[in-house]
């Protein structure tokens, strides 16, 4: 869905959803020429819908839980195996709605500081997209361990592509996969990897795959 | 006065962009499934357009004949409201183990995994979602397909040869062509139907159906096929259902017709699965497993060779 400014006859931009009440999202939008802020409001039935379409308006910070909507969706959620050691880290489902709101709101960021450039820096990111790309780089930060988020750190969560590494030389054979299944294939390549506990997917882990996807009538792996 | 602007002409001007990110992981989603059902060798639908002709049933032995066969075998029970797999393969109250690459299915007997939303309720609890149910007609139907689509993306199979998803019934309900637009590549439906003019209609509608939706139809199975006496185990029919017409008429093979037998349905309701083919209607799936297995393997080689012959 799009709205246009009829003034400025431009697109508004998407700014930010909340959910504003019980079972209400209010989704905000700004016209980027003349400023001009107008909010969608949902109706329960609608937020429903929105929820059911399983995305975070606005966009991800993390990719989802296997099952992440059948799980938060459900009036009573039983135990899956191996849910109860990480329940802390998702959510726990008391709001339907959380899931969707884009921004780290809920986030566990104890622990973190930003230095004094990091944050000049951050704030220099526009008001509406400031929490989530705030909630990236911490997560990244967790994830690695630091303590303090520096300059160098921001950089170095908008380069990390992913956690794992590639050899050149498999690199190189990936581009034998045609273009257009080569993101699919970097990712199972990826995930073979870290099935495989490795952090680095390398012409051994190439061999491993060229299995699968001679199956699929890719022979040139 | 200024003159009314004209959005038509607005919009030519414009050009889209995806700043809410919306369009941009329903991609994502459509290629996550993509890329895990790339993984499965045959990937085949059992279908019908009718009610308890016995879906669920046949998909349970057909996956028991497949894997005696040697194979690998998945089982996705699409029938979200009335999951029955579990229980006919004795996994009842079994959960998922949900780890960060996916959701790693309970394994049954000879081996097979079997993914079910029965393996996310409460014994025997209905779904209930969270949501206002007056409204769900609004946003009910999303819902399944996306917790449909999450079935196909987020489940760890492992390396199988088939995977047979049961469909809950209905032929023009919205299922099938959400299961096929997710599954180009899909190998097939196996459609069920049992020997009554009522079913033979339905079920013909619903072949026809699946033909408009592009999916492939590799035959039929007679279900309640006549009735096996457990004293003298002679065969006798009692209904009179003429399978050959749909399979005529509609150019469909006639994969097998599969007897009432007493044995079957209790294994099913006790929920003790049939492992080895010592009764009549598991020899019946075995045939049905062998012959479906042969065709597609007819139809590989076939594409095969056309795609030699374009070059």
């Amino acid at each position: 869905m799009k709205f246009v400014c009829m003034r400025c006859e431009d697109f508004m931009i998407f700014q930010k959803s909340e959910n504003v009440s019980e079972g209400s999202l209010g989704v905000m939008f700004e016209c980027p020429k003349c400023g001009s802020r107008f909010s969608m409001v949902t109706n329960p039935g609608e937020t429903s819908l929105v929820n059911a379409l399983g995305v975070k308006i606005g966009g991800r910070t993390q990719a989802p839980e296997p099952f992440e909507l059948t799980r938060e969706t459900l009036k009573e959620p039983v135990e899956s195996q191996a849910t109860a050691a990480k329940a802390e880290t998702t959510s726990g489902g008391s709001c339907p709605f959380s899931a969707m709101l884009s921004g780290g709101a809920g986030q566990k960021t104890a622990g973190l500081t930003w230095s004094a450039e990091a944050d000049e820096r951050i704030q220099r990111v526009p008001d509406f997209l400031r929490p989530m790309i705030k909630a990236g780089i911490e997560s990244y930060a967790n994830k690695l361990g630091y303590r303090v988020i520096t300059p160098a750190v921001m950089d170095e969560s908008k380069n990390a592509k992913g956690d794992l590494e590639w050899t050149p030389e498999a690199e190189r054979r990936l581009q034998n996969i045609p273009e257009f299944i080569r993101p699919m294939a970097r990712k199972e390549i990826e995930r073979l990897a870290t099935e495989k506990g490795q952090l680095r997917v390398t012409e051994a882990i190439m061999e491993d795959a060229k299995g699968i996807f001679s199956g699929m009538g890719y022979n040139s792996l | 006065m200024a003159t009314e602007k004209n959005l038509k002409t607005i919009l030519t001007k414009l050009q889209f962009h995806d700043d809410a990110q919306v369009m941009q992981q329903i991609q994502e989603q459509i290629i996550h499934v993509k890329t895990r059902m790339g993984l499965i060798r045959r990937k085949l639908v059992i279908m019908s357009g009718k009610g308890g002709v016995g879906k669920s049933m046949t998909t349970a032995n057909l996956a028991l004949a497949l894997a005696r066969q040697g194979r690998k075998v998945g089982i996705l029970d699409v029938d979200l409201n009335g999951p029955c797999i579990p229980k006919m393969l004795g996994m009842k109250g079994q959960r998922f183990m949900i780890t960060p690459q996916g959701a790693i299915p309970p394994t049954g007997p000879l081996n097979i995994k079997v993914a079910s939303m029965e393996f996310f309720l409460k014994e025997d609890s209905p779904i209930r979602w969270k949501g206002p149910m007056d409204l769900s007609p609004v946003w009910l139907g999303m819902m399944e397909m996306s917790v449909i689509r999450e079935f196909l993306a987020d489940i760890v199979w492992g390396e199988l040869d088939y995977l047979l998803a049961d469909l809950p019934p209905g032929a023009a309900a919205d299922k099938p062509p959400v299961i096929i637009g997710f599954l180009p590549e899909l190998d097939g439906a196996v459609v069920v139907t049992t020997p009554s003019q009522v079913s033979t209609d339905v079920v013909k509608k619903s072949i026809l159906y699946a033909r408009d939706t592009g999916i492939p139809v590799l035959g039929l199975i007679e279900n309640m096929s006549g009735y096996l006496c457990p004293e003298c185990h002679a065969e006798s029919s009692l209904f009179h259902g003429n399978p050959e017409e749909i399979s005529n008429n509609l150019d469909i093979q006639l994969l097998g017709k599969i007897p009432f037998d007493p044995t079957i349905s209790q294994s099913c309701d006790q929920g003790i699965p049939l492992v080895h083919a010592d009764s009549v209607a598991a020899r019946r799936f075995d045939q049905i497993a062998q012959k479906i297995h042969s065709i597609l393997e007819a139809k590989k080689v076939f594409v095969q060779n056309n795609k030699g012959s374009a070059i």
